[in-house]
């Protein structure tokens, strides 16, 4: 466990938080004015339950965290705050990684969603098997399953693997030519490795590329990915097998600059590359540490029928109806895809990049 | 809730309050002992239908006299029964299809087409017209060599041919489905005139299957299996985490689609069903459902399908598609005929849950009348809505805007914009505009233009 003082909050919110409507309901006995965490009304399902379910209402949203800047709703539309009864992290990854708020869970303030599922399964006492199925063994699913979770469960045994010098040859055999030889991506299919903000705010700008170094959370998934999935015209390929999918798997970390320890070094050619490398890295993803689970909605409008405040008009919040975009057009007339990039080279139906 | 569905028309504004009375009535008077009501319409007197008044709008129209003739359909014989074993649509609608832009994708095996949803009425999609997308192309299963299996963190690992999943009790939903890109191309402002484009990932039908909970059920998922992920026989492989309070809640595996079985395009034999969730997490082609402790942080739910901010962090497990709406009549594929009335429809969906209203705004967002329903109301499934309109020629901005059974009110462009930056790809469900220029003799031809706020 990788203990930080965010990380303990976060494992006694998702206490409270967790499970069926039997412990929610627990929760909800604790008296009015109770906070979790200091900050959300812990009888938050009664509050959701007596205003007939309407957990979104600004009122019930008022109710369980106030309507202060800093955790309360205000706060929330403003800053997108994953630390809200919408959205919270359970355990913290065996890996030591930042991947603490990857764990998302459904909302608890679904709550006819746990009352669905104690109905359909929790308090299903009654339930006997139909035995319509067929017991099988675990072991007839070796070639079936083959899942690689986040904490690694899945992976080849630490004697499958090559030297990323030699993952890298398989790397261009086999991918080389839709992703490129150094992951830069070619025929409009993805890179797989860029040096990219992916702060562009900007309207015009155009979308950031979103690739392994920048962007996924998690080294794992990218093995579990490629094995699954690729080469694409066949994809789980025997004559790849376990080893030259690790091979590859480490040639694109090592394409992407991942560190593979907290001094910041980096993979040699000659390192031999395995399962064991692979968790070691998982959790030095630069970007593992920027994913929040889903809090929608933050946003709270009233239903607003006549003379609407200029904020909820057209016109860019101006209240003026007439000043809106227009799609842009090719010379030829046809619309415009607005990637800027495609803009004065591809139009439509010709080239592709971006996607 | 969601095991109750209510065939509900919602009856919600005066206009339609007075539609369901007058409808009623008539109803009433049609049969014995309906003489109460019909005397009180009789009550009304001299304020009954007058003809006269009724065809006032024809006054000063030209009247046709040239003697109408027959077609070739009434002078000769039409073709008899089995020329077509499964039917086909006639061949004046073949300009009704889902289509792709084909540059978005470089190929067609991991591509998109989009449902023709202005060409379509109701809220049930046609399983020719519903909308694709591949991850890596459409395989063709044999069922009798399908296989699913459930097993992980159960007491009993099992596996189960198409045979046994069809003795299982059987349920039957109507809901819509949706991938989150629908509406994708828009972030960045308008791209496209058409319905298809801007909100034609997505489709609505009935699915037919087994409960899901039936099934993990019958394996016995263990205290510490806390997710399943299923996971597809395609050569994707497509796989998701979900919950297993979602999986428990309402996920049912489909074997038919609008009475038929699954088309090969929508995951024949069986498909994971998961109502009101984005589109991704429904595996087609399923053939394994592992119960598992951790979610398995797939490529789909990390590198793809979630949603980058404009401060550069990422919102992710995004399942639940958000209320939205749109007008598909008045829409960019059509255009206006004169200043006059209208009856502006369009749809209305919520992942989570019921629509509740739907209102219309002619002037860009200022002033809102609310529509009524014209179908049924379901739980996360397509809601249409109508509403009269008299165009007196001059420009308007028509918006719809859903609120749903929770309260959320569907937001507009430029808010969901400054919360979410315009890179985030995914559950862009904001309200759009479509600008009907105005009339001014014809000059403007009755465009309708997709414009942006």
């Amino acid at each position: 466990m990788f203990n930080t003082k965010q990380t303990l909050v976060a494992a006694s919110v998702a206490i409270l938080f967790s499970g069926s409507a039997l412990a929610m309901s627990g929760n909800s006995d604790s008296k009015a004015g109770d906070k979790i965490d200091g900050k959300y009304a812990a009888n938050y399902a009664e509050i959701i339950k007596k205003a007939d379910g309407k957990y979104l209402d600004k009122a019930v949203i008022e109710a369980i965290l106030g309507s202060d800047e800093t955790h309360g709703r205000n706060g929330l539309v403003g800053k997108l705050d994953p630390a809200n009864p919408y959205s919270f992290e359970v355990d913290d990854s065996i890996d030591g990684g930042n991947h603490g708020n990857a764990q998302c869970k459904i909302p608890a303030a679904f709550t006819e969603v746990h009352e669905s599922a104690a109905k359909h399964y929790h308090d299903d006492s009654s339930f006997v098997a139909n035995g319509f199925g067929t017991p099988i063994a675990e072991a007839a699913l070796s070639k079936w399953n083959i899942t690689v979770d986040g904490d690694g469960k899945g992976l080849p045994s630490a004697d499958v693997g090559m030297t990323i010098e030699e993952g890298g040859k398989v790397y261009v055999q086999f991918c080389g030519m839709c992703h490129g030889d150094f992951g830069e991506g070619a025929k409009g299919y993805l890179a797989l490795a860029v040096d990219q903000n992916l702060v562009t705010s900007s309207f015009t700008d155009p979308a950031p590329m979103k690739a392994v170094g920048n962007y996924w959370p998690y080294a794992t998934t990218i093995f579990d990915y490629i094995r699954r999935t690729m080469p694409f015209w066949t994809p789980n390929a025997s004559f790849i097998g376990d080893a030259g999918y690790l091979g590859m798997t480490g040639y694109i970390l090592q394409s992407n600059y991942i560190k593979i320890d907290d001094e910041g070094n980096e993979l040699d050619d000659e390192t031999f590359f395995n399962s064991e490398m692979l968790m070691k890295m998982n959790k030095y993803m630069p970007n593992q540490g920027n994913f929040f689970c889903d809090h929608r909605p933050v946003i709270h409008n009233e239903r607003c029928m006549t003379n609407c405040p200029d904020a909820q008009v057209g016109g860019n919040g101006k209240g003026d109806a007439t000043d809106y975009r227009e799609a842009r057009k090719l010379p030829d007339g046809t619309p415009q895809y607005n990637v800027p990039q495609r803009m004065h080279e591809d139009p439509p139906g010709v080239g592709h990049s971006g996607m | 809730m969601t095991d109750n569905i209510v065939d509900k028309v919602a009856v919600q504004t005066e206009d339609s309050r007075n539609q369901g009375r007058r409808a009623f009535l008539k109803g009433s008077a049609a049969v014995a002992g309906g003489v109460m009501f019909t005397s009180a319409a009789n009550a009304a007197g001299g304020a009954g239908f007058d003809p006269k008044k009724a065809v006032a709008p024809y006054a000063g129209k030209a009247e046709i006299t040239d003697v109408l003739q027959d077609g070739a359909a009434r002078k000769s014989l039409g073709f008899g029964v089995r020329k077509y074993p499964y039917g086909m649509p006639s061949p004046f609608e073949k300009e009704v299809q889902r289509r792709t832009l084909e540059w978005l994708t470089p190929d067609s095996m991991a591509s998109i087409t989009m449902s023709p949803i202005h060409q379509l009425n109701g809220i049930i999609t046609p399983n020719g017209l519903h909308f694709e997308r591949y991850h890596g192309g459409v395989p063709t299963i044999n069922p009798d060599d399908h296989r699913l299996v459930i097993h992980g963190l159960v007491e009993r690992p099992l596996i189960f041919t198409m045979d046994d999943l069809k003795r299982f009790p059987s349920i039957s939903r109507i809901h819509f489905i949706e991938c989150p890109a629908n509406g994708a191309l828009e972030w960045k402002g308008v791209q496209l005139n058409s319905v298809q484009w801007t909100h034609g990932m997505m489709s609505c039908v009935e699915y037919t299957g087994v409960r899901l909970s039936d099934l993990l059920k019958e394996a016995g998922i263990k205290p510490e299996g806390k997710w399943i992920i299923p996971e597809g026989a395609d050569a994707s492989g497509m796989s998701r985490s979900v919950p297993v309070e979602l999986a428990m809640d309402d996920c049912f595996v489909a074997y038919a689609q609008n009475g038929e079985a699954l088309r090969r395009e929508q995951g024949y034999p069986i498909r994971l069903v998961v109502p009101g969730c984005e589109a991704n997490m429904w595996v087609k082609y399923l053939r394994r459902i592992m119960v598992h402790d951790v979610p398995i942080q797939h490529r789909e739910e990390t590198s793809k399908y979630t949603e980058l901010m404009p401060d550069g962090t990422a919102q992710r497990f995004s399942w639940y598609m958000e209320a939205n709406s749109v007008i598909t009549y008045p829409s960019p594929d059509f255009k206006m005929q004169g200043p006059g009335k209208y009856y502006i429809r369009g749809l209305a969906w919520s992942g989570r849950g019921k629509v509740a209203n739907v209102d219309i705004s002619i002037d860009g967002g200022k002033n809102w009348k609310e529509a009524h329903f014209t179908s049924v109301v379901l739980d996360k499934a397509w809601t249409r809505f109508e509403m009269e309109w008299e165009w007196d020629g001059s420009e308007a901005f028509l918006m719809s805007r859903v609120t749903d059974e929770t309260g959320y009110v569907q937001p507009p462009m430029p808010q969901m914009r400054n919360l979410e930056g315009t890179n985030n790809v995914y559950h862009r469900t904001a309200m759009v505009t479509w600008r009907v220029h105005g009339w001014d003799q014809g000059k403007n031809g009755g465009m309708i233009e997709n414009v942006q706020y």
